[in-house]
């Protein structure tokens, strides 16, 4: 089975505008989908992770382009942005909503679609599911340490973070740049990550991640129809500038080969996990 | 007409939420309707008789103390190929869990049990009440025989749990599964559940014991 | 020959009953008992103890057709108990879900009466009827899902208000929504009249399910329980009421009397009690006030809209004292009262609920006596039971 699972397609890409650009993470994909998606009638309302003070994530239903670029950027951290999937279609409104997940949130959104036992009149109204890679995630505090006891920056400082070239990267308002290496920030992820083996959010209609693209530019797994039309769409309307994936080891190559380590470490976890007697989690993604 | 299964509505203690979902798919309520052959219910129908079906979907608790109620319980399980308990009185007890009787002008009823307690069951739905699309999945799914589809409603007929929030913490957060995706929170039909720290915090005041949280939780087998 | 007539179980309504009915020689009824035989689950005796919050998500599983009047007459008599304030915009959001529940309710009830009306052949104005009601139950669930957060069991409604406002995208939503239901609703009633009046003309007999019992209704829309004098009013064991024994122990309800008699509640008591509508008149009168009453909830409702601030307060937190509360809601099938006694930490000390069936129950019966017993049951479903 290929590591990145089933897909029609793969680019790179990154966002026109540059509002977006100013304040997203990588090619600014997920704000650019949503903000197409806002503005010319795909989507009414999208779910995304906005940010308190000191980055403390807060999922937010976002009706307007102003309010998804406000929610622009990753949080290392767990935004359970599945907990406000109701407000969007409650009190809201929403019938066309799009939501933005790491690979275990848009596998449970799945679940959700597919059995939605507690989600009346749900099933109709989400229309676009956007995953971001994610190798593992942090809780909360274990983030603050990241930053403040291994990076040495205080939180209220931090304009952004960054995972790439094997280092954890923040980023302060005053322009400094400070990082750490991943190894040391693996006693700080939270567990329940390591036993899944989805590292593209193979469940998506499109997926979205760094990993296999230059600077500046995001990879783009095109996974359906529905993926497909969206983001051609904004091609053709000038809302994104593509470029041919990097077949090789630093593109595509790299792309699959950490989609890969996180399947086999994390398999061997979960087989770990039996030998114990742990459960573990059903429907894993291999 | 040889072609539809039958199918019948049996209510026992509940508050016949189950069956409004089923008709709160508005248009699609006639194509229901129009797809199976329905036999007996007795809330849309004068049908007095339970008949022998396909299938019987039954909600509601047992009342133990309402001799009529145990009858109409092996009734079904005699007259039904296959016994869905609808919802989770019929699944898990839900709001009934908590009666205990002394209610005027009968104090004496006052132990309600799951029909999956009294009974054997062929499946079992949670939710307070599941949601019309999930109804309409599940009897499409038996109309097609689609058996991949319906597997965890089998399954979740056997199982033992407590159908409460409490199952998420022991079954999940205790068992560092919980990754903090908040679907259990959203699910909630009291809104018992608040993410904090990323993690799901239940209010054991609010929940009604319906099964939800832990059945839409992707980290459970079920 | 005189004869006893048992129906067992009547259909097409909520919940288990039996109707046990004394026949002349002629097939009239003389004497009729309605008998209530759902189990009790014991609401009023399940939240003794508990936290008062608790309250209204146990009450609303009372009925999954009604569950909103349960949540509202809950918090309303709580937060009288204890002094609470509700903020206007927040009242208004309340009432809304009420008026939802009302606009699915009183469709669903059409869609359980149709048959009694229309005949086998008629099929394709079986379908249209159906299509009419359905497409009415949809604005009315739309309301209750976006206001009260659940279209069955609405968990928005807590103690101290609503638990949120609403979006300006989902006001403009309802607000198209129910100038849909506007018109379906004109259409219902025109129907509704047509198939009473045809069926009377048929069945010759006007009056039929007439009774002398007064009318009991606090107010159109909402609750008042001002308008109400509580002291008139208490509720008696069935052993009290009926003569004989067996049907006393076989019925689960209590007796509610208002000045000592059983009082009718519902869409007909509103009518008569704050508008114009004929009082006295048989019991296919309520079928039609119930359809009339489709108009007055959309009007209301349009108008809630209208004087909704999206931005405005919903809830306030509420700080719990001993005291005890009357909280009433207009049910879709009539008033219904929640009396709430609550201790200082927010516990409930005790509670009782006259529930809007209770009320019609014994109205029932004597609405079927003096009539045809082949009737009894569509007397019965007239006050929507």
């Amino acid at each position: 089975m290929d590591p990145l699972g089933s897909y029609k397609s793969i680019i790179s890409a990154r966002a026109t505008d540059k509002r977006i650009l100013k304040r997203c993470q990588d090619g600014g994909i997920v704000s650019a989908v949503f903000i197409y998606g806002l503005e010319n009638n795909i989507l009414d309302g999208v779910i995304v992770a906005d940010k308190e003070e000191g980055f403390r994530p807060v999922p937010k239903v976002a009706t307007t382009p102003e309010e998804v670029l406000e929610a622009a950027g990753t949080k290392y951290t767990v935004s359970p942005n599945l907990s406000v999937l109701k407000s969007a279609i409650r009190e809201y409104a929403c019938e066309k909503v799009g939501v933005v997940g790491t690979p275990c949130q848009i596998l449970s959104l799945r679940k959700a679609l597919k059995y939605p036992v507690g989600f009346r009149h749900m099933v109709d109204k989400v229309k676009l599911l956007v995953g971001i890679f994610c190798m593992e995630n942090f809780p909360y505090m274990g983030m603050r340490i990241i930053v403040e006891e291994l990076c040495g920056v205080r939180i209220e400082d931090v304009v952004k973070m960054d995972i790439g070239k094997g280092k954890f990267w923040v980023y302060t308002r005053w322009g400094e740049v400070k990082s750490v290496k991943l190894k040391k920030t693996h006693p700080y992820e939270q567990s329940s990550c390591h036993v899944c083996t989805d590292y593209t959010a193979e469940l998506a209609d499109i997926s979205t991640g760094s990993v296999g693209s230059p600077d500046g530019w995001s990879t783009v797994i095109i996974r359906n129809e529905r993926g497909e039309e969206i983001i051609n769409k904004m091609i053709e309307e000038g809302y994104l500038e593509r470029r041919p994936i990097d077949e090789g080891k630093f593109g595509l190559g790299l792309l699959k080969k950490l989609a890969l380590v996180k399947k086999e470490k994390n398999m061997k976890e979960i087989e770990h996990r039996k030998e114990l007697g742990l459960p573990v989690p059903p429907d894993v993604c291999h | 007409m040889e072609d539809k299964i039958t199918v019948a509505h049996v209510q026992l203690s509940s508050c016949c939420g189950c069956l409004i979902s089923l008709v709160d798919t508005y248009e699609k309520f006639l194509d229901v309707l129009n797809s199976i052959d329905l036999v007996y219910c007795q809330t849309l129908m004068d049908a007095r008789e339970i008949p022998e079906a396909d299938v019987i979907l039954v909600e509601g608790a047992v009342c133990l103390e309402d001799h009529h109620a145990l009858e109409v319980a092996r009734e079904v399980r005699k007259k039904g190929k296959t016994v869905v308990a609808l919802g989770a009185c019929a699944a898990l007890g839900c709001i009934t869990r908590f009666a205990k009787g002394g209610q005027m002008p009968k104090p004496v009823q006052g132990s309600f049990s799951s029909l999956t307690e009294i009974i054997r069951c062929d499946m079992a739905i949670p939710g307070c009440p599941p949601s019309p699309e999930l109804i309409l999945g599940v009897i499409t799914a038996l109309i097609k025989g689609d058996e991949e589809y319906l597997k965890p409603f089998r399954r979740y007929a056997v199982c033992k749990c407590e159908s409460c929030g409490c199952d998420l913490i022991i079954n999940v957060v205790n068992k560092s599964l919980c990754m903090g995706c908040g679907i259990c929170s959203a699910s909630c039909p009291t809104r018992a559940i608040e993410m904090v720290d990323g993690r799901p915090v239940v209010s054991p005041q609010l929940c009604v014991k319906c099964g939800v949280c832990s059945f839409q939780c992707p980290r459970i087998e079920i | 020959m005189a004869q006893t007539v048992d129906i067992t179980p009547t259909t097409r309504h909520e919940g288990h009953a039996k109707l046990i009915l004394e026949v002349d020689g002629e097939g009239i009824v003389s004497k009729a008992y309605y008998i209530n035989t759902t189990p009790i689950r014991g609401f009023e005796r399940m939240v003794v103890g508990r936290p008062a919050e608790f309250v209204p998500f146990a009450v609303m599983r009372i009925c999954g057709i009604c569950q909103t009047t349960h949540g509202i007459a809950s918090c309303s008599a709580i937060e009288d108990a204890i002094g609470c304030e509700i903020p206007e915009d927040g009242r208004l959001l309340r009432e809304l879900t009420g008026l939802g529940s009302r606009m699915h309710s009183h469709p669903i009830h059409h869609l359980l009466t149709l048959e009694d009306f229309v005949k086998p052949e008629e099929g394709d104005l079986k379908i249209e009827i159906i299509k009419l009601i359905q497409s009415m139950r949809k604005v009315g669930q739309l309301i209750v899902d976006t206001v009260g957060g659940e279209g069955i069991h609405p968990p928005n409604i807590v103690i101290g208000g609503m638990r949120t406002n609403i979006s300006e995208r989902a006001k403009a939503k309802l607000y198209y929504a129910l100038r849909q239901f506007e018109k379906d609703a004109y259409r219902m009633y025109e129907i509704y009249q047509e198939l009473i009046e045809r069926f009377l003309e048929e069945v010759g007999i006007p009056d039929l399910g007439s009774h002398d019992y007064p009318y009991i209704a606090s107010h159109t829309t909402y609750g008042d329980r001002e308008a109400i004098n509580w002291d008139g009013i208490v509720e008696i064991p069935p052993h009290r009421y009926y003569k004989d024994m067996k049907i006393a122990e076989s019925t689960s309800l209590m007796i509610p009397l208002y000045e000592g008699v059983p009082a009718e509640g519902g869409p007909r008591a509103r009518l008569v009690k704050f508008g114009n509508f004929r009082s006295g008149g048989g019991a296919m009168d309520i079928n039609i006030a119930r359809a009339k009453e489709n108009l007055g909830a959309v009007y209301r409702a349009l108008e809630i809209l209208d004087e909704l601030n999206i931005n405005g307060k919903t809830r306030v937190t509420p700080e719990y004292r001993d005291g005890s509360g009357i909280g009433v809601h207009e049910a879709p099938r009539g008033m219904n009262t929640h009396f709430a006694e609550v201790g200082r930490e927010g516990r409930i000390k005790s509670y009782r609920i006259i529930a809007a069936s209770n009320w019609n129950f014994p109205v029932v019966e004597k609405a079927i006596e003096g009539y045809p017993h082949q009737y009894a049951e569509v007397i019965m479903r007239a006050f929507d039971m």
